[in-house]
């Protein structure tokens, strides 16, 4: 808000005092609406050149839909293991690479890390059967052993966001010998808090998951999209609007809102699945937490994990509670475990200004320390 | 009453209840406006104290039983409506003698099958592989590690470890 003080104001008190600020209020508030009303024209032209993704990048591995991509820094690489990054079937990658100054990735990168990022690509009705066994023992140990062999080094440090956090902890208690370090952001491990809504509204009493993977196969975009911004419907339909309309005059906001916009509604289908293993083995029986989790023939022991673990966790996160996220230190063997609860919401702990300038140092820090 | 009419009330008494809390708590937010301050300012400050208001008393609501049973309620109504109109397509494909989506699922899941199969082999295949692997491996660090004996000793259990591996 620009608030201007009027020269003629000085010294006056009382009904008459009040009267200006009113009327300053009210010219201030008539100028801005006419900046807003003035920068809505040009708002699909800033629309137009959202990117999805800024630090440069090529494609080193292909399988199916899936798509492995390699970040170029500017430097040399300095450490041999390479970083891969992780992230949910749920929505699409780049939220870790949004833009300038809001990147993950380019922390890592311009620490010289040697990066690549695992873009699951959008499931078709064909993908319908496919499982987590597929995802985990099938694409993600085909892109580690090809990370392996094309940089030579024995283990790869893996870094996992939300559901990708949960992909990556199965693929390390099940390949530990594969694996260096372990950070995870926001992930889910114990399902047993019912702090989260989704949480609760997942409880078998009132969710009928068979039902509705039958019926449904490949779970829409839109009914994700639509759980997420009932967790909080307030904030999402109406108070994000109204903040859009009172500063969609001011460049910085607008940028930042839609970068951020069009990343939370560019959703992806979730195989069917998956989705049903997701629900039921986890959310409804909390088997990874009992070291009981089947993915294909295999069962999960968190015990077997032994590499260094960095536990990030946002302490607003409405969609993954701390609750959630905070037992794995206790159940896994690492001696070298870390965790960091950082005030901040779910996207926040990624993006947030505060985040960018004091959490991703330190955890690119605390790899550096970790790496060869 | 049936257990139908007493849910129907009950989530009736619950919305109400959402309304009521949250009325009274966005009329409680205006008690404390002032006129003296200007008044886009102070509107500013009521809007954010009734959007505060909607948010818990929203969240409340979320977690009672009688808003999961309507979620319940209306996901289900949504999914058999979803399964009436498939069933409705599947027979009018049916009688075009075309594929339907149940005979495509059947497909995949055929598909799926077989190649459940191969890969639970090709799997066996690896660890066989991976195992004979490391026994040739250690081997190798035995023989390395032996000061140059006679021939016959060394031949033993090469053959010791094929026989072992075939079995």
């Amino acid at each position: 808000m620009n608030t201007t003080t009027l020269p003629h104001m000085d010294g006056k008190t009382g009904f008459t005092a009040d009267w200006d600020a009113w009327q300053t209020s009210f010219i201030n508030e008539a100028f801005n609406n006419l900046r807003r009303l003035t920068s809505i024209p040009f708002l699909p032209e800033k629309i137009e050149r959202i990117r999805k993704g800024v630090t440069p990048r090529e494609i080193v591995y292909e399988e199916d839909r899936l798509k492995v991509y390699r970040y170029i820094g500017n430097g040399p690489v300095k450490y041999k293991t390479p970083m891969c990054f992780v992230f949910a079937l749920v929505n699409r990658p780049y939220i870790l690479d949004l833009k300038e100054g809001r990147s993950v990735i380019s922390h890592f990168v311009n620490a010289g890390f040697d990066c690549y990022l695992i873009d699951w690509g959008t499931p078709t009705r064909a993908e319908r059967f496919l499982t987590t066994d597929d995802y985990v023992n099938g694409y993600m140990r085909n892109v580690i052993d090809y990370l392996r062999e094309r940089t030579g080094a024995k283990k790869v440090n893996l870094l996992g966001y939300c559901m990708g956090g949960t992909l990556s902890t199965i693929f390390t208690a099940l390949h530990q010998e594969m694996v260096g370090s372990l950070m995870l952001l926001a992930t889910g491990i114990d399902f047993a808090t019912r702090e989260g809504l989704i949480n609760l509204w997942t409880d078998p009493r009132y969710f009928d998951v068979d039902k509705f993977v039958d019926t449904m196969g490949n779970i829409p975009a839109e009914f994700l999209q639509s759980a997420f911004l009932m967790l909080k419907p307030v904030a999402n339909l109406i108070e994000k609007p109204i903040n859009l309309m009172e500063n969609i005059h001011r460049d910085d906001f607008l940028e930042d809102y839609l970068y951020m916009e069009t990343w939370l509604n560019d959703n992806i289908p979730v195989p069917g699945e998956v989705y049903r293993e997701f629900a039921k083995y986890l959310f409804q029986q909390n088997l990874l937490t009992k070291n009981r989790l089947p993915i294909g023939k295999h069962i999960v022991d968190l015990r077997k994990i032994t590499c260094p673990l960095l536990n990030l966790m946002a302490r607003n996160d409405d969609l993954v509670p701390c609750a959630q996220t905070e037992p794995l230190n206790d159940l896994v063997s690492s001696k070298d475990k870390e965790k960091i609860i950082w005030p901040a919401g779910h996207i926040g702990l990624a993006v947030s200004g505060r985040a960018q300038k004091e959490l991703w140092p330190r955890a690119v820090e605390w790899l550096a320390k970790r790496s060869q | 009453m049936s257990d139908n009419t007493n849910k129907a009330f009950d989530q009736a008494a619950a919305f109400q209840k959402l309304w009521m809390d949250s009325m009274t708590g966005m009329a409680g937010v205006w008690s404390q406006y002032s006129p003296a301050s200007p008044a886009p300012e102070e509107t500013r400050k009521m809007r954010g104290g009734m959007l505060k208001v909607l948010t818990e008393t929203w969240d409340q609501f979320m977690r009672t039983p009688q808003f999961m049973e309507m979620m319940k309620s209306s996901l289900n109504g949504a999914l058999d409506l979803r399964r009436f109109a498939r069933d409705g397509m599947n027979r009018v494909h049916e009688q075009f003698e075309t594929p339907n989506k149940t005979d495509i699922d059947g497909i995949l899941l055929a598909i799926r099958h077989v190649e459940r199969r191969i890969l639970d082999r090709l799997e066996g295949f690896e660890d066989r592989v991976a195992d004979v692997k490391d026994r040739i491996e250690a081997l190798e660090e035995t023989l390395q590690g032996q000061t140059r004996p006679s021939k016959q000793p060394q031949r033993k259990p090469a053959k010791a470890t094929k026989q072992s591996s075939n079995k």
